[in-house]
């Protein structure tokens, strides 16, 4: 089993630009854009403007008609809360006591009903980060990264709830294109471009799903919106989305839903797949079309056959629930990890003896451990634990991961053979600083455009670093 | 197509029929006992409740009196069958419309108000007695039973209703699955939904059928006394007397629920019957026996009168197309022996390209008869026309008029002067002035009739908008050829794809075309429709996948320098 210990430091290659920002240089990656989210985010607090902030309150506004107002301007709980305030309770003693009698009971009502339906519980922005696959998913700049799969597209999302586009660098654009922003879009949890098509991408977010169709001949500095939104019939958020390969069906699931959810977008069809068990978290699409990985946020998770009448198997983890999953560009093995033990498990997909049944030879096995160790001995920086994300390059050769509590990257590499799946020790990489930790990672997709395995590492400074992998 | 094709098609199709009309008789039994449950509910003897119900099931009584119901639930599968095979034809007019789809909704709302009234007739025996009887007895006289008279007419009603709602305009369609899984399954959901669905969607009906009784139960009920010679009773005489009574208001509601679930149901059972997979073959083996059951794909897609068969067809393609490993997929691309022809992918490739290049003609034509907004190039994107459109509507707004004055081709009243440049001027006299005015105010006046404009003229766009509709074939098979071609780069060993590779992008690109001037053109079309953005995503992903994969060889299987540069910034921009 391969381990962290003999992790080799990345051969840092001189860098002809932009000096700390790549480590590494092939002459294509001198056209991949320059990102720095930190600078070109919006500030949240600023953007979200209510009618409320727009007037100056008046001093002597008696405090029925401040209540009376706040609920006009800002709805109910915002005017329980009013008559909760200090200033009220010091001004209408007997108001704010009514109204703490008003919320004790309506907090007693929320209480009984959780107990009788606990699946009405409203999904908060720390139940959506405990099994998003970034990391510090709440602070950090970077939400997700997304590339498209046949051009030069890549789709930022900030902790603004806007996704900025960027493509190739040239003599006269530096790559920055498009900035996408609606009130119908916030807390991106994921992004996917859509195959087999030049300009849709698709935002999962708490609104559902937002579709957008990105086009070069709008104009600069228009609103625009999405084309159309998709919404969680339940209006939950959405946690996980993925599309196959040929961009006909789009696979999503939602923290608070038992059911994995395949929509199919152009007719705007949809059909919950279900099965009982607790509510999904992370879906992965095989490259193939053949299965679909669905964790969920309890030990179990399922691999669902595509194509054999959408029947699943069930798997039950030792611990903890699946973080981060990935399959081998082959489709025929699959890696992931959980959270309750650092290690690296593998899952086959390949039918290794004559005459048996297929599941038979499907086994979850222990490929990698993960365990935190020391890179050096002058500074006691420590590599491994618990797994946050991983991504497997496109060629096969290395699998990247990344920790929830320590800040540097693994590199190991792969050997995959026909039955067989070998992983080795690699490398580690680091950030500009020691605290500085890896938020988000993916790998660029190959194409016409592209033949190399370039790793994108979205930074919790918000930079974003291009790495080519030979 | 043969006719050998055709009679293995109908045995599978009626074989398929059959296991519905079998699995909508069972469901009969099913919802039959969930009325009785519900009716006979005893919540202090659950055990006498739940024995009770399935005693009066399994009775001789209930088996008995299912018959005619039984019989028809057959009639009623009939004609959803008819429905479902019968040929899909263009009707340019309503008057068209009703000539050849008249008698058969007819037939078919005949076949709901039967099946409506004898389920309401069923379910009332196991009523209590005040609703059971249509003539009951009192003080020596008889009367007609208002009470039954009114949960008859709410199953008359329910079916009547589900008719209106589900058949009346529109062609029936079955939803085929994208996400398909097994029967029992599809069935066990489809159950769910139905039962859970049907209490909320028969609360309407109901409360309009107790409006109409109110209003025209007193009349019915008199004509029916002087039929029957009986004496009619006062009960439900004004509208208090029926919206107080809740016990009959409760059966009227659970009637309704019950039939409109049994239809919903029997739609269902029918559309999950006949969508699952046909099993075909690419090429027929020359071994078999001629009579033996074995249908190719080709033939089936060669079906043209049968909708189903033609979309099973497309379909089955399309998904042997997409899969990893197919070897379907190999059969299309083998030689065949003797002879080292490729006589299956010859086959298949001939009859794709026709049909997709058929349909595009087809639309083409129809699209002619639609004023669309303004000449588009087929190239331009969408957002630019927007653009564009825009800026003429801000132009028009405001005052702003156009540089340059519109051509004499725009104006409408101009026909006969824009003959062309080249022939001599043609001034009508006096005669012809006088003879195509008498023609224009004798079609004004024959507009103002009511009616006939309605129905003796085609709708706008009718024609595209009957073609997008049943365009499920050509949407499975635009997709199946694209992935066909890309999996031949890796599979194709002898290259019996390369030669057809041109004329398949051509097909392809040229109704990309003409969907993008129609989208640009209509943008009720665009917006409204699922089915045209369902083909238009379709057909420009199966054109993208061919162009991205054959990206290097762009240039010489494009004919037209401009086709070529139309495919490289369409895999570019979109």
């Amino acid at each position: 089993m391969a381990s962290l210990s003999n992790l080799k430091e990345i051969p840092s290659l001189s860098s002809p630009t932009s000096a700390g920002q790549r480590y590494n240089y092939i002459s294509e990656l001198d056209q991949y854009p320059i990102i720095n989210l930190k600078n070109e985010l919006i500030n949240p607090s600023a953007n979200r403007i209510t009618i409320g902030h727009s007037f100056i309150p008046v001093e002597t506004e008696s405090v029925p008609k401040r209540i009376s107002r706040t609920f006009f301007d800002g709805g109910f709980w915002e005017s329980l809360a009013e008559a909760r305030s200090e200033k009220t309770r010091e001004q209408a003693p007997l108001i704010s006591k009514t109204a703490d009698s008003i919320a004790y009971l309506l907090d007693l009502y929320n209480k009984i009903k959780l107990k009788v339906f606990p699946h009405t519980q409203q999904l908060s922005a720390e139940r959506i980060a405990q099994y998003a696959e970034t990391r510090d998913w709440i602070n950090s700049s970077v939400r997700y990264i997304a590339w498209h799969v046949h051009l030069f597209k890549l789709a930022v999302a900030g902790v603004d709830d806007v996704v900025r586009i960027y493509g190739r660098t040239t003599d006269n654009n530096a790559g920055m294109g498009h900035v996408l922003k609606s009130p119908t879009q916030s807390q991106i949890t994921c992004m996917a471009w859509r195959p087999l098509c030049a300009f849709e991408l698709v935002v999962g977010c708490s609104q559902g799903l937002c579709f957008w169709i990105i086009d070069n001949n709008l104009h600069l500095g228009r609103t625009i919106n999405p084309s159309h939104t998709l919404k969680h019939p339940d209006n939950l958020p959405i946690s996980s989305l993925k599309w196959n390969k040929d961009g006909t069906l789009l696979a999503s699931s939602s923290i608070g839903d038992r059911a994995i959810l395949i929509w199919h977008p152009d007719s705007k069809r949809m059909k919950p797949l279900k099965r009982l068990g607790p509510p999904g978290s992370l879906l992965s699409w095989s490259p193939g079309n053949e299965w679909i990985f669905a964790a969920t946020v309890d030990r179990v998770f399922r691999v669902w056959k595509c194509h054999d009448k959408w029947t699943s198997d069930r798997w039950v983890c030792d611990g903890g629930n699946v973080q981060a999953t990935c399959w081998s560009p082959c489709g025929r093995f699959l890696l992931f990890v959980n959270t309750a033990d650092p290690i690296l498990y593998r899952l086959q997909f390949v039918q290794l003896h004559l005459m048996t049944s297929k599941s038979d030879d499907r086994e979850v096995m222990p490929v990698a451990d993960l365990n935190a160790c020391s890179l050096d001995s002058i500074n006691h920086t420590l590599i491994g634990g618990t797994a946050q994300q991983l991504a497997w390059d496109p060629h096969g050769k290395y699998i990247v991961i990344t920790f929830k509590s320590t800040n540097s990257i693994a590199i190991f590499r792969t050997y995959i053979q026909k039955y067989d799946l070998q992983i080795s020790g690699g490398y580690y990489l680091n950030g500009q600083s020691l605290s500085e930790y890896p938020s988000f990672i993916c790998f660029q997709p190959l194409n016409k455009d592209n033949d190399c395995s370039v790793l994108t590492i979205g930074w919790s400074s918000g930079r974003i670093q291009f790495y080519a992998l030979d | 197509m043969t006719g050998a094709a055709i009679t293995t098609c109908k045995l599978l199709l009626f074989g398929r029929c059959v296991r519905a009309v079998l699995l909508s008789v069972g469901v009969q039994f099913l919802l039959l006992t969930v009325f009785l449950l519900l009716v006979n509910f005893q919540l202090l003897h659950p055990l006498n409740w739940i024995m009770g119900s399935l005693r009066l099931v399994c009775s001789f009584y209930t088996w008995f009196a299912c018959i005619p119901l039984l019989g028809a639930i057959v009639f009623y599968g009939m004609a959803l069958s008819h429905q479902h095979l019968a040929e899909r034809r263009y009707c340019p007019t309503r008057y068209r419309w009703l000539l050849h789809n008249g008698p058969r909704k007819l037939l078919f709302l005949l076949a709901h108000a039967v099946v409506g009234y004898l389920t309401a007739w069923l379910y009332t025996g196991y009523l209590h007695s005040d609703y059971r009887h249509f003539i009951y007895k009192s003080y020596g006289q008889d009367f007609v039973n208002s009470y039954h008279i009114f949960l008859l007419g709410m199953g008359l009603c329910a079916g009547g209703y589900y008719f209106a709602s589900e058949y009346i305009q529109e062609e029936i369609s079955i939803d085929f699955d994208f996400a398909e899984q097994s029967r029992p399954e599809k069935l066990r959901e489809l159950l769910y939904a139905t039962l859970l669905k049907a209490p909320i969607s028969s609360v309407m009906p109901t409360i309009c059928y107790t409006l109409v009784f109110w209003l025209f139960g007193s009349f019915l009920r008199h004509r029916l006394s002087i039929l029957l010679h009986v004496d009619t009773d006062d009960r439900l005489l004004g509208i208090i007397d029926v919206i107080s009574n809740g016990r009959l208001l409760f059966y009227a509601w659970l009637l309704g629920a019950q039939i409109v679930s049994n239809m919903h149901l029997m739609r269902c059972f029918y559309a999950t019957m006949l969508s699952e997979r046909l099993p075909m073959v690419v090429g027929r083996n020359r071994a078999s026996v001629p009579s033996e059951q074995e249908l190719t794909i080709v033939a089936g897609l060669g079906v043209f009168n049968v909708h189903v068969v033609q979309c099973l067809a497309a379909n089955f393609l399309f998904q042997e197309a997409q899969r990893n490993t197919s070897s379907v997929r190999t059969e299309i691309f083998q030689l065949t022996e003797p002879g080292n022809h490729p006589a299956n992918w010859r086959a298949l490739c001939d009859q794709c390209v026709s049909i997709v290049g058929g349909f595009t003609d087809e639309l083409n034509d129809s699209m002619r008869q639609i004023p669309l907004d303004q000449p588009i190039h087929s190239d331009a994107s969408t957002a630019l026309l927007a653009e564009k459109m825009l800026l003429r509507q801000y132009n028009q707004l405001h005052g702003i008029r156009p540089v340059v004055s519109p051509t004499y081709m725009d104006a409408p009243n101009r026909e006969w002067d824009a003959k062309g440049t080249d022939s001599i001027r043609h001034v009508p006299n006096w005669c012809e002035r006088t003879s195509s005015k008498l023609e224009k105010s004798m079609q004004q006046l024959l507009h103002r009739i009511p009616g006939i404009v309605y129905f003796f003229y085609e709708p706008e766009g009718a024609k595209t908008e009957f073609l997008i509709e049943n365009a499920l074939p050509v949407i499975w098979l635009t997709q199946a050829l694209a992935h066909i071609c890309v999996a031949s780069i890796k599979e194709d060993s002898y290259g019996v794809v390369q030669d057809d590779l041109p004329t398949i992008i051509k097909a392809l690109h040229r109704l990309k075309c003409d969907l993008d001037r129609l989208a640009n053109g209509m943008p009720n079309l665009r917006t409204n429709s699922n089915n045209f953005n369902h083909l238009r995503y379709a057909v420009r992903r199966s054109l993208y996948n061919i162009c991205t994969s054959f990206y290097k060889y762009l240039g010489d299987l494009s004919s037209t320098g401009e086709e070529l540069r139309q495919l490289q910034t369409f895999v570019y921009q979109g």
